[in-house]
């Protein structure tokens, strides 16, 4: 089995399991668990997907994906989307509008995302990191004042666990991002002036 | 050691930077006829309405915190793009989106009525009080937000050069010389700079990208209120980041112009690294200061902003004014307009920062905090400090450095009343007058009149500065 197939593989498994299994109702149990699990889970899935396609197809592909800006912004406005607290609760009570995340989550979010993410230029993958950071703490602080549930669906309080959920996994994320950055996968232990193998090959801006 | 190898600006590049301080010398002068503006209102000598005072005041601060930092950023980038390959493309994107938020910020102010001051602190733009209304606010929160796009923008570009280059941020800080026992060569000062500026400015983008969309939210949604304590937090990290890293950036014109002057290189040893990294971490930690006032702020933080404010800006100060005397010192240099005002954004740094420790003391700050000695610290710190700087580099841009008659006359009338006219404005905060209020009291009257005067003069000296700069855009340099 190839390393692609492997992958396929993976990616298959952990589909099933977060939306055929008792796991899925798990997950969408709690707002938390919903927001900060299912659906970055079905966009990893994609991911999967996206990197285990036949190199014939990702070039067919890559012909409508100039700079992977198109694939980006599809990326960007499907998980927009599915960020919108009337679609969370339209997919707990309405099997299509389910089946409706699970697939644009996988097909639309995660798989553009696996074939744009390198072919964008530096500075814009860095200026999406920073845009995703600072949504999820706009969106954090948002749930933590909410004077009203967003979702029908879900409490007060579970709300609130999934505003702190975001800020911390914002601050993790900022620090998980920035320890590169700083110490440099690109950096040789004992000079300050090294360069990467190539310098004209621009590496992970932010 | 390090000295610069200038290799050829591309035609859109050399565009690029004299549209971007072509700009910044026109908008210089228009602010400082805002400022001028005010101060005669104050004086009684112009009779403003008071909220078309007050969308002045905001049009004045927000133009002059904003056009800072475009012509810091033409600076910087100018002298980056000889170590590290920039990208053009996005110095131009930068330029679209200030102006785009620049057209956006004057709709809210002269349009929407928008008068809440440049730190749109919350909950100032929700509470217009029928003076402005959310159309107003909300363009000005929407333009500022795509000026920070854009700078944002430019900083990453920094950063993905000067990674591709160095390899990580810590390197181009010089850490390994700092502290890895490394022998190598440091990176060049400009290199150094523009780290600490891409860093600190990246942080308080992001705080302000932040907190300008939530307040946009709450100006649509009243019933989301936000924290104001928190807000005002995120608003003065942002604000007092962006503001600050101006001249960090504005300073590489004198770590690269004097030493080409002199021909003696800059020198980057372990006190200049300790320096730089010292302040990166300080510059944002120091901006609690801003709310000294604050009772419910952790005592902490306020000791901390009193502690920052003392030391934030000393070490590359001392670095950066020790430096220029000694690569000066019997040089030869030939004193020409840039030379001299570079030399004078250097004194101007040094005393500008003063008033700014007094007032971050806590106990001073709870008397002095509203008066008018923090224009005055400000204003000394722009004028003689960062304005002189950006007119230095421009005369060194233009290529017409040498000076002539109205040259010399110019330059000694922007020191005098330059200094006169910050010197006004501490005067009048030592006397209590309240900054930030279109109507005085009889007894403050004269205080504003003479400062009108030295405004003037202020204003028609920077005219003549930036006048001799765009008239001499042909003979721009190319490299």
């Amino acid at each position: 089995m190839s390393k692609n197939q492997r992958l396929a593989a993976v990616s298959s498994g952990l589909l099933i399991l977060i939306t055929l299994t008792p796991v899925a109702s798990q997950l969408t149990s709690t707002m938390r668990g919903h927001v900060l699990l299912q659906i970055p889970l079905l966009v990893a899935v994609g991911i999967g997907f996206g990197r285990s396609l036949a190199p014939h197809l990702v070039r067919f592909l890559n012909r409508w994906n100039a700079m992977g800006i198109p694939g980006i912004l599809i990326t960007i406005f499907t998980i927009a989307f599915w960020m919108i607290p009337r679609w969370i609760d339209a997919s707990l009570t309405n099997t299509s509008v389910e089946w409706i995340k699970h697939s644009s989550l996988v097909l639309l979010g995660g798989i553009p995302l696996a074939l744009s993410w390198e072919r964008l230029y530096p500075v814009a993958r860095g200026a999406v990191k920073i845009e995703f950071l600072s949504m999820l703490f706009r969106l954090g602080w948002l749930y933590l004042i909410s004077p009203d549930r967003f979702c029908n669906s879900y409490l007060l309080e579970d709300q609130i666990w999934l505003g702190w959920g975001m800020i911390i996994i914002g601050m993790a994320l900022t620090l998980t991002w920035l320890v590169p950055v700083f110490f440099g996968e690109y950096a040789p232990a004992e000079t300050g002036h090294s360069s990467p193998k190539n310098p004209n090959e621009a590496p992970n801006a932010a | 050691m390090t000295t610069s190898t200038p290799s050829p600006l591309t035609g859109s590049a050399r565009a690029g930077i004299l549209t971007y301080m072509g700009i910044s010398a026109l908008v210089y002068v228009l602010m400082m006829s805002l400022g001028l503006v005010m101060r005669l209102t104050q004086a009684t000598w112009l009779d403003l309405p008071p909220n078309l005072f007050y969308e002045v005041m905001t049009a004045h601060g927000a133009g002059m915190v904003g056009i800072s930092g475009l012509a810091g950023s033409g600076v910087i980038w100018y002298f980056l793009r000889r170590y590290v390959d920039l990208s053009t493309g996005i110095l131009w994107a930068n330029l679209t989106f200030f102006l785009t938020g620049v057209v956006l910020i004057l709709g809210g102010i002269f349009l929407g009525g928008y008068a809440g001051g440049w730190t749109f602190l919350f909950p100032l733009p929700a509470k217009g009080l029928g003076a402005w209304g959310v159309p107003g606010a909300a363009s000005f929160l929407i333009g500022l937000l795509l000026i920070g796009v854009g700078f944002l923008l430019l900083y990453l570009d920094f950063a993905r050069a000067i990674i591709a280059k160095y390899g990580s941020l810590g390197n181009s800080l010089g850490w390994p010389q700092l502290f890895g026992g490394s022998t190598d060569e440091s990176p060049p000062a400009a290199v150094i700079a523009a780290t600490m500026v891409l860093i600190v400015n990246i942080a308080g983008i992001l705080a302000g990208a932040v907190v300008l969309v939530l307040i946009l939210v709450n100006l649509f949604m009243p019933e989301f209120a936000l924290d104001p304590l928190l807000t005002k937090n995120l608003t003065y990290f942002f604000g007092h980041v962006f503001i600050n890293a101006t001249i960090y950036q504005a300073v590489v014109a004198v770590y690269e112009i004097l030493p080409e002057y002199t021909k003696r290189p800059w020198k980057v040893n372990k006190v200049f690294l300790a320096a730089w990294t010292a302040s990166t971490v300080m510059v944002m930690a120091v901006y609690p200061h801003h709310l000294l006032l604050d009772f419910a702020m952790p005592t902490w933080a306020l000791v901390m902003g009193q502690i920052f404010s003392y030391l934030g800006g000393f070490p590359i100060l001392v670095v950066t004014g020790w430096g220029a005397l000694t690569i000066v010192h019997r040089s030869g240099i030939e004193w020409d307009m840039a030379a001299r005002l570079l030399f004078l954004s250097i004194f101007g740094w040094c005393v500008g920062v003063v008033p700014a420790v007094i007032d971050g003391t806590i106990a001073v700050n709870q008397v002095m905090h509203n008066t008018m000695w923090v224009p005055g610290h400000f204003h000394m710190y722009l004028i003689v400090g960062l304005v002189a700087m950006l007119f230095g580099f421009m005369y060194y841009l233009s290529n017409q450095s040498k000076r002539t008659g109205i040259d010399k006359v110019a330059f000694w009338l922007y020191l005098v009343a330059g200094v006169a006219f910050s010197f006004g404005f501490l005067t009048s905060g030592m006397n209590s007058i309240p900054r930030r209020w279109a109507v005085h009291l009889p007894e403050w009257v004269s205080f504003s009149q003479s400062s009108s005067a030295i405004a003037a003069v202020v204003a028609l000296a920077a005219l003549v500065f930036a006048l001799r700069f765009l008239t001499s855009l042909k003979h721009a340099r190319t490299t």
